[in-house]
């Protein structure tokens, strides 16, 4: 620290609440003792608007420059002193903090013990004060087009969500015709839409707004570059070509197989998937023989598709509706939820599908295309029930897309242990990757009903629009650096980055080093660590500012 | 080390701000008590702490270092967590080579809502140590 720094300490008693244990008034004593303190306050609310409003003015008028505050967590408040800091003309960067509320008051029960660690805390948070660097914001430009992997009905959603924030989308699909599984569909239950009428509407959108750019039968080759600034190679046909980004939204969707092996038989012409039920219910004219005892499996191979069991429910609906059949749907729990699926299931039940509850998978034996199925109910254990029909439909898996784990190489994105794309944390960002710039939506990454991926749809392109919308964003330059003339280029950091926001820089025709790219950055200093240079520097988690908290081991003020 | 009656060892605990720092707070709202002698050091990610960070703690006079990250799998920044324990591990060897206990060294898993746990985690380690000390002097 420098002469010029100024020192102010903020003790705060949470209310009056902690002065009961803690005596302040001897600490702000103690405190002013010391030599290069320039100033003590003690305030009994500073998370208020009218303590805040002290202390910033404490701050302008004494110089002060350097700012402790001890008083609840962190993880609390830490934000909101910051912003005292930055109104009052202070590098927000620059203030440390003492939590002598959660963890010393608030946990330790014994009055003396608890007021020699708080003591010992605020010490600790002034050593680490006089170690902090400031952190200046800078702008930098950003490319404001997305790109959107995926013409299916979350794609297009997302695409024409953010032609209406005015932001250019390329929507580039593998297929032919943008659509994806909704083509497929034959109903929207419980939606009275038709999925032909919602795609035409969607569709037209897409044609009419000059925003989105649609390119079938079109792939991704190749991704460099980071947040901001992707730079993309698309082939099409013959031709390949290279267009820039800010960002890129993932929208590929699933793929649903039969797990044969699980149930033991294969599919035939009694014995079909619900996508070949949906096929035959799309056109029920060209089939031969309508059939008059339709029964359904599901549970079987996976429990928890909401996919699966939303479409065993509503293509029982279908088959009720457009053939009159009978029937009958054998399952586990239907355990999964979704916006209208009891409606959907009283609905089916109210139409006269019966729901026949198993423990132990079914047995099936097909005998002159007549199917007969042995079941257990679990309201009758022990008794074998034997029910036939003349069409049974089978559930299928949801697999991740065939493609996957070509995106993943190619955008360097995590992938969970089924294969569909790793959220960078399921609870907190369920669409965002490990790497900033980069989104998930719909069922490339999540088990969702129709309705949670369109919202997951608008949900992304916002998150996209507040990263591009301002054509250039504030961040905290070189919070965290490479020094250069000590980098070696061992790329220890560049692997061992989570979030792949190291990039090369070719210094001279000779010389290559890492440099840290501060958009795309998420400042876990896990490169500070690895660096066996020890050439970055981590500016708000400095190796200092971590070996200055171990002083005073075992001392008690 | 305490000045008054029983030994009480001095330990340091590495939090992930994500996740064990957040629980030693949760403890802290839930009122469990846990010993004095847990020093708790907030850094941005398990990922962070160093063999460095570990071994100067010694240096300094801990008599135990914890460092808690997230639950595998649930890191907030991928992998922070794993480098963490083997980072730990790292250190543990390096120990055991100068005839220090390894057991002084652990690296653990939390939940930002596991307050219990912490207080207990924070208990356990101080028994474990107490029950090492005899060792470490001779």
């Amino acid at each position: 620290m420098d002469n010029s720094s100024r020192l102010g300490v903020f003790l705060c008693d949470c209310g009056n609440t902690m002065s009961k244990t803690i005596d302040f008034s001897a600490i702000k004593a103690k405190l002013e003792r010391l030599d290069d303190i320039d100033y003590v306050a003690i305030s009994h609310d500073l998370c208020l608007i009218k303590a805040q409003e002290a202390m910033q003015k404490d701050i302008r008028d004494r110089g002060i420059n350097r700012v402790v505050v001890a008083a609840c967590s962190p993880e609390l408040h830490e934000h909101t002193f910051m912003n005292v800091l930055q109104r009052a003309g202070v590098n927000p960067h620059l203030l440390s903090m003492a939590n002598i509320r959660e963890q010393c008051f608030w946990t330790h029960p014994h009055k003396e013990k608890a007021a020699e660690k708080a003591m010992v805390q605020i010490v600790l948070a002034i050593n680490r004060a006089r170690l902090l660097e400031p952190v200046e914001k800078a702008e930098i430009p950003v490319n404001q087009d997305v790109l959107i992997v995926g013409g299916g009905i979350v794609g297009t959603e997302a695409a024409i969500e953010l032609s209406h924030l005015n932001l250019k989308t390329t929507l580039i699909e593998k297929e032919a015709a943008l659509g994806g599984k909704l083509n497929l569909f034959a109903s929207l239950y419980p939606l009275q839409i038709t999925p032909e009428e919602v795609l035409a509407s969607k569709l037209k959108q897409v044609t009419e707004s000059p925003n989105i750019d649609v390119l079938t039968s079109a792939e991704l080759i190749d991704v460099r570059g980071q947040a901001g600034n992707f730079v993309a190679r698309i082939k099409r046909g013959d031709e390949e070509f290279v267009r820039n980004f800010g960002a890129v939204i993932l929208a590929t969707g699933y793929d649903a197989q039969f797990a044969s092996q699980l149930y033991g038989f294969e599919t035939s012409t009694s014995i079909v998937t619900l996508s070949q039920l949906e096929e035959m219910l799309k056109s029920p004219a060209e089939i031969k023989k309508i059939p008059r005892n339709v029964g359904f499996i599901t549970d079987v191979s996976d429990e928890h598709s909401r996919i699966s069991t939303l479409s065993a429910l509503r293509n029982a609906l279908g088959v009720k509706e457009k053939f009159g059949s009978e029937v009958c749907i054998l399952c586990k729990n239907l355990k999964v939820d979704g916006a209208g699926l009891e409606k959907l299931y009283h609905d089916c039940r109210n139409r006269g599908v019966i729901f026949l509850k198993f423990d132990k998978p079914p047995k099936i034996s097909e005998e002159d295309g007549e199917i007969h199925i042995q079941v257990e109910d679990v309201l009758m254990p022990g008794e074998q029930m034997a029910l036939s029909c003349d069409l049974l439909v089978v559930e299928e898996m949801v697999i991740p897309p065939s493609d996957s784990e070509t995106l993943r190489s190619i955008l360097d994105i995590g992938l969970d242990p089924q294969g569909f794309y790793q959220d960078n944390n399921i609870h907190l960002y369920p669409t965002f990757s490990n790497r900033e710039g980069i989104f998930f939506a719909g069922n490339c990454h999540a088990d969702l009903d129709l309705i949670r991926a369109l919202t997951e749809a608008s949900n992304v392109a916002l998150s996209a629009y507040r990263l591009l919308a301002q054509g250039r964003v504030t961040i905290e330059a070189e919070n965290v650096m490479i020094d250069p003339s000590k980098c070696c280029f061992c790329l220890t950091c560049i692997r061992a980055c989570p979030h792949n926001a190291i990039r090369e820089v070719q210094v001279d025709h000779e010389k290559r080093v890492a440099q840290i790219v501060d958009l795309a950055c998420q400042g876990c200093g896990i490169c500070t660590a690895v660096c066996p240079a020890k050439a970055i520097r981590f500016k708000d988690w400095s190796d200092d500012q971590i070996l200055a908290e171990l002083e005073l081991v075992g001392a008690y003020l | 080390m305490n000045t008054e009656g029983a030994f009480l060892p001095d330990i340091v605990a590495f939090c992930c701000a994500h996740s064990a720092y957040q629980a030693a707070d949760s403890a802290g709202y839930l009122r469990i008590p846990y010993p004095e002698n847990i020093r708790v050091i907030r850094v941005p990610c398990a990922g962070r702490v160093d063999v460095l960070h570990i071994l100067k703690a010694f240096e300094k006079g801990a008599d135990g270092v914890l460092v808690l990250g997230c639950h595998e799998g649930a890191c907030r920044h991928i992998s922070g967590n794993i480098r963490a324990k083997n980072r730990a591990q790292k250190a543990n060897t390096l120990l055991e080579e100068i005839g220090v206990d390894g057991k002084r060294v652990e690296m653990l898993t939390l939940a930002q809502n596991q307050g219990l746990r912490f207080a207990q985690i924070a208990s356990e380690m101080t028994e474990r140590i107490k029950q090492l000390e005899g060792k470490h002097n001779a």
